[in-house]
């Protein structure tokens, strides 16, 4: 099983890899919502403002990223999935490879924002470790949602539609964290919000892994 | 913060009580005039009302299951 | 002729409004008579709250037998529950305009129920939008069960864990002591099974009619 899944994964990045277009149109996505912040903003001097825009920031490239998860696959590949994988393989997969996706480009907007925008994070550690948890939260949640509005039509508008009511308990927990995290308050007041949003990362795949098995029969 | 002063006010209003019950300004008046008979009247009277519609139209759709099935 | 729990609802209807007006209430201050309230306004959010659960569990229930009635159900209760979500929000933001000063605070509690209802529209949505009955049934309640969790996540735990103008919650504890009243519980927990049953009801005569209409309709 677990073989399978780093199949998934390894197969999901070539596919990735081979058609360059998506990940550069993500990288310009987030390159040019950095930039217009910067041109607005030039210095976010208050901490609360600068961590809103970073998530709202996170928030969009993970929709735009993820809504292509089960769209760009074509009707042979789903039957080849059908005949040799189970769906909880191929659902578990995707969250990882999509989490690790996420991270990736959460990292690279983090720096790019510090950047240009000032940073006032304290604890980067702490932040880093939000990002790391927010990131794959958000992938485990939206990569269900993706599954749900690519059975549903209208994929694009869909997902925002079926994704914010069920994200803004997600991110009202990161950016508790988060928040927290520039102020750089000491671990031990985290911990609950870092045990909270650790558990809603089990229980969220979790939920996936008993569900997902529904959308696939088609 | 402004909520905050909310809360640290709610708080002391909390524990008001127990200092000071009868400088609390409640709808005496209307009580002992029996006024409040007729706020209650009326809303019985609406109360009774929707309730009586609802249930004629519960005895429609069972008119209606009951013909359908002896079909 | 009719069931007994009808009467029930009658009765416990009318002992709501009477014994909600007459019986005395605690004399508090800002709230005064408006503590009345309580068995016209957080009734409807318990209500909300009961029809919801129904529906989930209807949904789960069509996960397992896949049977229309049950997404018939499902799709009954959470529009009652809806129903009472729309009248506790529109009671809530006129209390809260007398008594916190404001139709709309920042409160996790308010946000919670925003969410939930947000997410009750997206599911209205997508069941519009999916063009046939057996799909629709089956995404609809795929993500219901999943994105129910995080609501409770959002409507149970967050506020324990945050500031809350409500009683009961972190900020004001001693605040909630005015539910321990023995008069106003007399009234309050009647209420709460009054208008459950009221609603009830009415999703029972929805699901009558609805199921007339399929039947003639074949």
């Amino acid at each position: 099983m677990i073989s399978q899944i780093g199949l998934i994964i390894a197969k999901e990045w070539k596919l990735e890899w081979r058609n360059r277009s998506a990940i550069a149109g993500l990288m310009v996505y987030i390159l040019s919502g950095l930039y217009i912040s910067y041109l607005s903003f030039k210095k976010i001097a208050d901490p609360a403002t600068w961590n809103a825009l970073f998530w709202i920031l996170i928030l969009f490239m993970a929709v735009n990223a993820l809504a292509k998860s089960f769209m760009t696959e074509s009707r042979g590949l789903q039957l080849f999935y059908y005949t040799f994988l189970n769906p909880q393989v191929v659902i578990i997969g995707k969250i990882l490879y999509n989490g690790i996706l996420l991270f990736l480009l959460g990292l690279i907007t983090f720096l790019f924002y510090a950047v240009l925008l000032g940073n006032p994070v304290q604890g980067v550690e702490m932040f880093l470790l939000a990002i790391f948890t927010g990131c794959f939260g958000i992938s485990s949640v939206l990569t269900m949602i993706s599954a749900i509005a690519s059975r549903a039509g209208h994929q694009s508008s869909m997902m925002a539609i079926l994704g914010f009511p069920v994200l803004l308990p997600l991110l009202i927990i990161i950016i508790h964290l988060s928040k927290n995290a520039i102020d750089g308050i000491e671990f031990s007041v985290n911990i609950k919000y870092l045990t909270l949003l650790l558990s809603l990362n089990l229980i969220v795949p979790a939920l996936a892994f008993i569900l997902f098995p529904y959308l696939w029969r088609e | 913060m402004e909520r905050n002063k909310l809360i640290s006010l709610f708080v002391l209003l909390a524990l008001l009580p127990s200092v000071s019950m009868a400088d609390v300004e409640m709808a005496d008046t209307l009580r002992s005039d029996g006024k409040i008979y007729v706020v209650v009247t009326v809303l019985c009277i609406v109360l009774a009302v929707i309730l009586i519609y609802l249930f004629s139209i519960d005895r429609k759709v069972k008119r209606m299951e009951d013909r359908f099935k002896n079909k | 002729m009719h069931s007994v729990w009808k009467i029930v609802c009658v009765l416990l209807l009318f002992y709501t409004v009477i014994a909600g007006f007459l019986l005395p209430v605690p004399a508090l201050p800002i709230l005064n008579e408006t503590i009345r309230n309580l068995y016209f306004h957080v009734t409807m959010w318990f209500a909300m709250i009961i029809h919801m659960a129904i529906s989930i569990i209807y949904s789960i229930k069509y996960l397992s037998g896949s049977q229309l009635r049950n997404d018939l159900k499902a799709e009954q209760y959470a529009i009652t529950g809806m129903m009472f979500g729309v009248a506790g929000l529109i009671t809530g933001m006129i209390w809260a305009k007398f008594t916190w000063g404001a139709f709309w605070v920042n409160d996790v509690k308010l946000n919670g129920v925003a969410a939930a209802m947000l997410m009750y529209a997206a599911y209205f949505i997508l069941r519009n939008s999916a063009d046939d009955d057996t799909k629709r049934a089956r995404l609809s309640a795929v993500y219901l069960v999943f994105a129910f969790p995080l609501m409770m996540a959002f409507i149970y735990i967050l506020p324990r864990m945050t500031d809350s103008l409500h009683p009961g919650n972190g900020g004001n504890p001693a605040f909630g002591k005015y539910d321990l009243d023995n008069h106003m519980r007399m009234v309050f927990y009647p209420a709460i099974i009054a208008w459950t049953l009221l609603g009830l009801w009415i999703t029972s005569i929805r699901i009558r009619i609805k199921n007339l209409w399929n039947e003639t309709n074949l």
